[in-house]
């Protein structure tokens, strides 16, 4: 099943804008973390507008899907996809890691609304996931529960902790995605400290584990339909690449690091617009 | 204190049905039939700490009100930074309640010892500590913890602790002089209060009377309530089941320096070291002073050489 093409044109723009925000904010903070947020935009885009049930004016809306950024350091992503669905407005991102500012470099939930939890330390978001979704089992609410990590977090041993709670509490409504840009702070994962296999692993623990095209929609698409048709809890295993959409930063981990200059930000933002 | 709080948690429970228990594979037996009664309002999460508290924090955030109980190392130690960002950082409804306070558990070893938790908790903005010394006390911090709604870290020993306070309508939050004296008071919480008890009615034989002082809320601490009780002695004898730095010697003198009040304070605590000793709990007490004879032995020295401390000045 496909996207429309007015929808996947929808989608495609709104990515757009999103870059083009995490680009400005990178550059006005002179902060890091530019490749990781590029990254995760196609999935949180796909989550923002087509798949989270949640109301922009009113985040804590009873009913609503917890998406919970587990990744802290792509909190760029995040307040950017926040902005672009109207859940924040768009002059925060100004104040993004300015003095006296208003968005930190990792989330806090008190910063501003639709930030469900606070991160930044790795390895935390997928075990409050795990409470979330099952008191909302508990309570008997339809609300669905996702948590998007990194690859490199997947090396804490927390994580595997909740991975192995998660089915014995039968957390149909929890799904997993991992953004596997394959590029972690020192290197590629599977040459430092390897998790491969890595669908693998999730099914031993009893997860249903889909593979996906992170910066496909109608890839993203049937992931998400699976992941929400099954009964177990799921995982999306998106294939991603690190600074997706700007070709000097695609795959380079220095743009883990780097900060995004002036020439840099005219550069990639005439690389977008062309686009 | 095990027994009253589980019995004090599930006679709540039966009107309230966001109370949940958490435990870590912890407390065999205790949670019998409050399992049996609320199915599913209980869980073992496993030998998985971190897990355990990430857990309880995404619990709280869809509104339980979460209680984790587990032995103080695996409680705080292991976990302690999702303690920090989960729970204290996000100020949510969960109680930290622990066992094994101090050495009760020797001479299991020092893993197994919670001799630096009150250090790691007084640190954590959000966080509020209470150390009954006695079941009536832990009674008063269940219901108190019931009813509060933020992070909470409730220091238990184990079993068989004395009953010691009579008044069972308390308000945990506030010291309490459990005996009236004169030029020495002595100040404690948790279960070794009752060495301190004991050392008193020693002594009230000889004809000394030091003053007994319960502190159970350690965090936020009452401080107009601690003046105003300890004001007028010539010294203070702080009594505690823990490591030398970080306890409740080091939250009083943090408190005095900063008001300028002189104080003459003696710590009575287990070494700034590791414990290697293999003891029992009564037996590591004796060999560290910190036994009902130890207090007996410092208030003496205290009263007899004059030139020790000096009174409390007025504010």
């Amino acid at each position: 099943m496909s996207l429309k093409t007015e929808q996947m044109v929808f989608a495609i723009h709104k990515a757009m804008s999103v870059r083009e925000k995490i680009l400005k904010m990178a550059n006005r903070s002179k902060g890091a973390h530019v490749g990781s947020c590029l990254s995760v935009v196609d999935i949180l885009t796909y989550l923002y507008f087509k798949e989270l049930r949640i109301r922009p004016e009113d985040t804590l809306w009873e009913d609503r899907d917890y998406f919970l950024m587990s990744k802290g350091h792509g909190a760029m992503a995040l307040y950017a996809v926040l902005a672009e669905r109207g859940v924040i407005d768009e002059k925060l991102l100004k104040g993004y890691m300015q003095e006296d500012g208003t968005l930190p470099a990792h989330l806090d939930r008190f910063s501003v609304p639709g930030i469900e939890v606070s991160a930044g330390a790795l390895g935390h978001g997928l075990s409050i996931a795990v409470g979330i979704a099952h008191g909302l089992k508990l309570r008997s609410k339809k609300n669905r529960v996702f948590v998007l990590m990194g690859d490199g977090e997947c090396q804490e041993g927390s994580v595997w902790e909740a991975a192995m709670l998660a089915p014995k509490l039968k957390l149909s409504n929890l799904t997993v995605i991992v953004d596997l840009n394959d590029l972690q702070g020192y290197g590629r994962p599977s040459e430092l400290v390897s998790f491969y296999p890595f669908a693998e692993k999730w099914k031993a623990f009893g997860w249903e584990a889909v593979e996906a095209d992170g910066h496909n929609f109608d890839s993203l698409r049937s992931a998400f339909t699976r992941a929400d048709r099954s009964s177990l809890p799921s995982v999306i295993i998106a294939k991603t690449v690190k600074g997706k959409g700007i070709s000097f930063m695609e795959d380079e981990l220095k743009w883990h690091y780097f900060i995004v200059t002036d020439e840099h930000l005219s550069a990639a933002l005439m690389e977008l617009k062309g686009a | 204190m095990r027994k009253t709080f589980i019995k004090t948690l599930s006679e709540i429970s039966r009107d309230n049905e966001d109370i949940y228990i958490v435990c870590g594979d912890a407390g065999f037996g205790v949670f019998e039939d409050f399992k049996k009664e609320k199915p599913d309002r209980f869980i073992n999460t496993g030998v998985a700490e971190a897990n355990m508290i990430g857990y309880s924090a995404g619990l709280a955030i869809t509104g339980f009100n979460v209680f984790v109980y587990n032995i103080i190392p695996f409680l705080l130690y292991r976990c302690y930074e999702q303690v920090r960002n989960d729970i204290c950082y996000q100020r949510l409804p969960v109680t930290l309640v622990g066992i094994g306070s101090g050495v009760t558990y020797a001479p299991a070893g020092m893993t197994h010892y919670s001799v630096e938790d009150i250090a790691l908790c007084r640190s954590l903005p959000n966080l509020s500590i209470i150390s009954p010394i006695d079941p009536i006390e832990t009674k008063a911090a269940i219901e108190y913890a019931v009813e509060y709604n933020g992070p909470l870290f409730i220091r238990l020993a184990k079993s068989g602790e004395l009953v010691i306070r009579k008044d069972e309508s308390m308000d945990i939050t506030v010291p309490h002089v459990i005996s009236e004296g004169e030029d020495v008071a002595i100040i404690s919480y948790g279960s070794i209060f009752s060495e301190a008890l004991h050392a008193v009615n020693i002594l009230k034989n000889e004809g000394i009377e030091p003053a007994l002082i319960s502190l159970p809320m350690i965090k936020p601490i009452n401080e107009e309530a601690i003046f105003d009780i300890i004001n007028g002695f010539r010294a203070v004898i702080i009594l505690e089941e823990h490591l030398r730095y970080g306890g409740l010697v080091s939250i009083l003198a943090d408190l005095f320096i900063e008001r300028g009040i002189g104080a003459r304070f003696i710590p009575l605590t287990l070494p700034d070291a590791f414990i290697h000793d293999v003891n029992r709990q009564a037996g590591m007490r004796r060999k560290y002073g910190i036994d009902a004879e130890g207090v007996a032995r410092t208030v003496r020295s205290v009263i007899t050489d004059k030139s020790q401390g000096y009174l409390l000045q007025n504010r």
